[in-house]
């Protein structure tokens, strides 16, 4: 059994929203939900201060405190190391989402449309909101699955398939021979906030 | 470092969840109350009287409160499934089992002749004792609840469960002076006002000195102290609860206890009703600016701090079609 996890490249990341935009049209997220994100950081003062492109998804930790908090057992995680929400077991108490401290998990009211002004939905909207409500729900926590049915079919998550960079990788954390598992080796993958204690399973590879 | 940078505010705990925090705190510092009047004799009947009327309703409307907010309240029966690693599952067991306790008391004190029975009057005694154990139980748990979330660094303090069970102690206080001088009509048949009043004045030091300490200890920590400051800049929580929630039941309650020196009582009523309301609008205020200040953390890593994106809860206006003809 794979024990799947990524590797972001932060030298190569150049913030082009991509990886947001792929993860919006496969899973398609209403307004406001992100699961995969992009996040921006500066470091220095003028002139000596360098911008940075973060992006960011769930980060399927070995010890997820959404899963610890979760009074429902909605929130598992599987033999794969993915951590992922049952929508019929989860009452929608958002305990989750207080819990994570990446921001990674979204709760929906309501799928309401991306133009203003009380516009009716596009045929295109309604599509994304029967897909969302049948795959994810409404009124449950939400969250980024690595693309579950994506990966069951021998594909990579969407995001990961989109960036255009390569700075994405996903794979086999438990394969010694996985390009995963030798970047994290060869060039120290960090992970985000290591303090938190969640270990999470998306490893960073530093800018120079 | 750039201080500017800063967490997000959690916008998925509302007013709703506010309401559930007072309602559960109230109900159990009510009930404590309550049941340890109820032990030091029937000169304090009528507050434990009104102490076990307060609790189970307040309790009951706390817990539609929390099932209002659910996305699936139709799924709420199966919050307490995992009781051994999440706090609001705990939270459900310990307050059904003080729902049950605060409600069999009041049955079989207002409604039974049970108590005046050397038998029925153990089992209520042993009723009340559990009951304080849930009820000092559900006043803590509003505190770790939020205590335990990970996400939210100005709540991931041990003091919080130490201010809320304070704040729950003295909203319980507060509901059982009022309900006593409304239900009596006079506050000079409300026995022992002095020593409640005098109670009230240290059980609001207390939580005077319980905030000061939690806003202290937010202060050393970068994600907390945004999230404090952003509470002192609040004019809800400087007005609403330090003035009008702290600050004047305080004086208030001195007020009485100074014009109740010679034994006199009359026309302290009006002034009661209002500290107690005061200190209960207080105890509503503290809970929702906590909750409303709490923020993300922020993502670091190797010296670079990021923001969160925005997550809109309304479309941006002013883009867009036009709407259909």
């Amino acid at each position: 059994m794979p024990r799947y996890g990524a590797v972001i490249d932060l030298k190569r990341c150049y913030g082009c929203y991509a990886c947001n935009m792929a993860c919006k049209t496969a899973n398609h997220t209403p307004p406001g939900v992100f699961w995969s994100r992009l996040l921006k950081g500066e470091v220095g003062t003028f002139p000596n201060a360098v911008r940075q492109a973060l992006p960011v998804l769930c980060m399927h930790c070995e010890e997820p405190s959404c899963m610890e908090v979760c009074p429902t057992g909605a929130t598992q995680k599987r033999d794969d190391g993915i951590v992922i929400v049952d929508k019929d077991k989860c009452m929608g108490c958002k305990y989750c989402i207080m819990a994570c401290p990446y921001g990674a998990r979204y709760s929906v009211e309501k799928w309401e449309s991306y133009f203003p002004d009380g516009l009716p939905l596009s045929p295109l909207e309604e599509f994304q909101k029967k897909a969302w409500e049948e795959k994810s729900g409404i009124g449950v926590a939400t969250k980024c699955d690595f693309c579950l049915d994506r990966i069951t079919e021998g594909k990579e998550p969407a995001c990961f398939e989109a960036c255009p960079a390569n700075a994405r990788i996903f794979g086999d954390l438990d394969d010694p021979n996985s390009e995963v598992s030798i970047l994290i080796k060869k060039e120290r993958g960090q992970v985000l906030n290591p303090e938190f204690g969640n270990e999470p399973k998306v490893y960073y590879l530093l800018p120079r | 470092m750039d201080p500017k940078v800063n967490g997000q505010l959690q916008h998925d705990w509302g007013w709703q969840i506010a309401i559930y925090l007072f309602l559960g705190g109230v109900g159990g510092g009510a009930y404590t109350i309550a049941a340890l009047n109820h032990f030091l004799g029937e000169s304090l009947e009528l507050s434990t009287t009104v102490g076990l009327w307060i609790a189970f309703p307040a309790l009951l409307i706390g817990t539609l409160f929390l099932i209002s907010d659910l996305g699936s309240p139709s799924r709420a029966f199966l919050a307490g499934m995992k009781p051994g690693t999440s706090w609001i599952a705990r939270g459900t067991w310990i307050i059904t089992a003080f729902m049950v306790m605060s409600f069999l008391h009041l049955v079989l004190h207002r409604f039974t002749d049970v108590g005046q029975t050397t038998g029925g009057a153990v089992v209520v005694n042993i009723i009340a004792v559990a009951g304080i154990v849930f009820a000092i139980g559900t006043m803590a748990y509003t505190g770790i609840l939020l205590g335990a979330s990970k996400g939210i660094p100005f709540w991931r303090s041990g003091v919080v469960p130490v201010v809320f069970v304070i704040s729950a102690t003295v909203t319980g206080h507060f509901a059982i002076m009022l309900g006593t001088t409304l239900f009596s009509g006079d506050a000079s048949t409300l026995i022992g006002l002095r020593t409640m009043t005098l109670e009230a004045v240290g059980l609001v030091v207390l939580e005077v000195l319980a905030i000061l300490f939690f806003l202290q200890e937010a202060f050393r920590f970068p994600d907390a102290r945004e999230s404090a400051e952003r509470i002192l800049r609040k004019r809800m929580f400087i007005i609403g609860y330090f003035i009008l929630g702290l600050a004047a039941p305080l004086v208030l309650m001195l007020i009485v206890y100074r014009s109740t020196a010679d034994g006199g009582v009359g026309g302290n009523a009006t002034v009661v009703v209002i500290g107690a309301l005061l200190g209960l609008m207080g105890g509503l205020i503290l809970r929702q600016a906590v909750l409303i200040c709490g923020a993300l953390p922020t993502l670091n890593m190797a010296g670079f701090k990021f923001r969160r994106i925005h997550r809109p809860k309304e479309p941006k206006p002013d883009i867009g079609m036009l709407p259909p003809q």
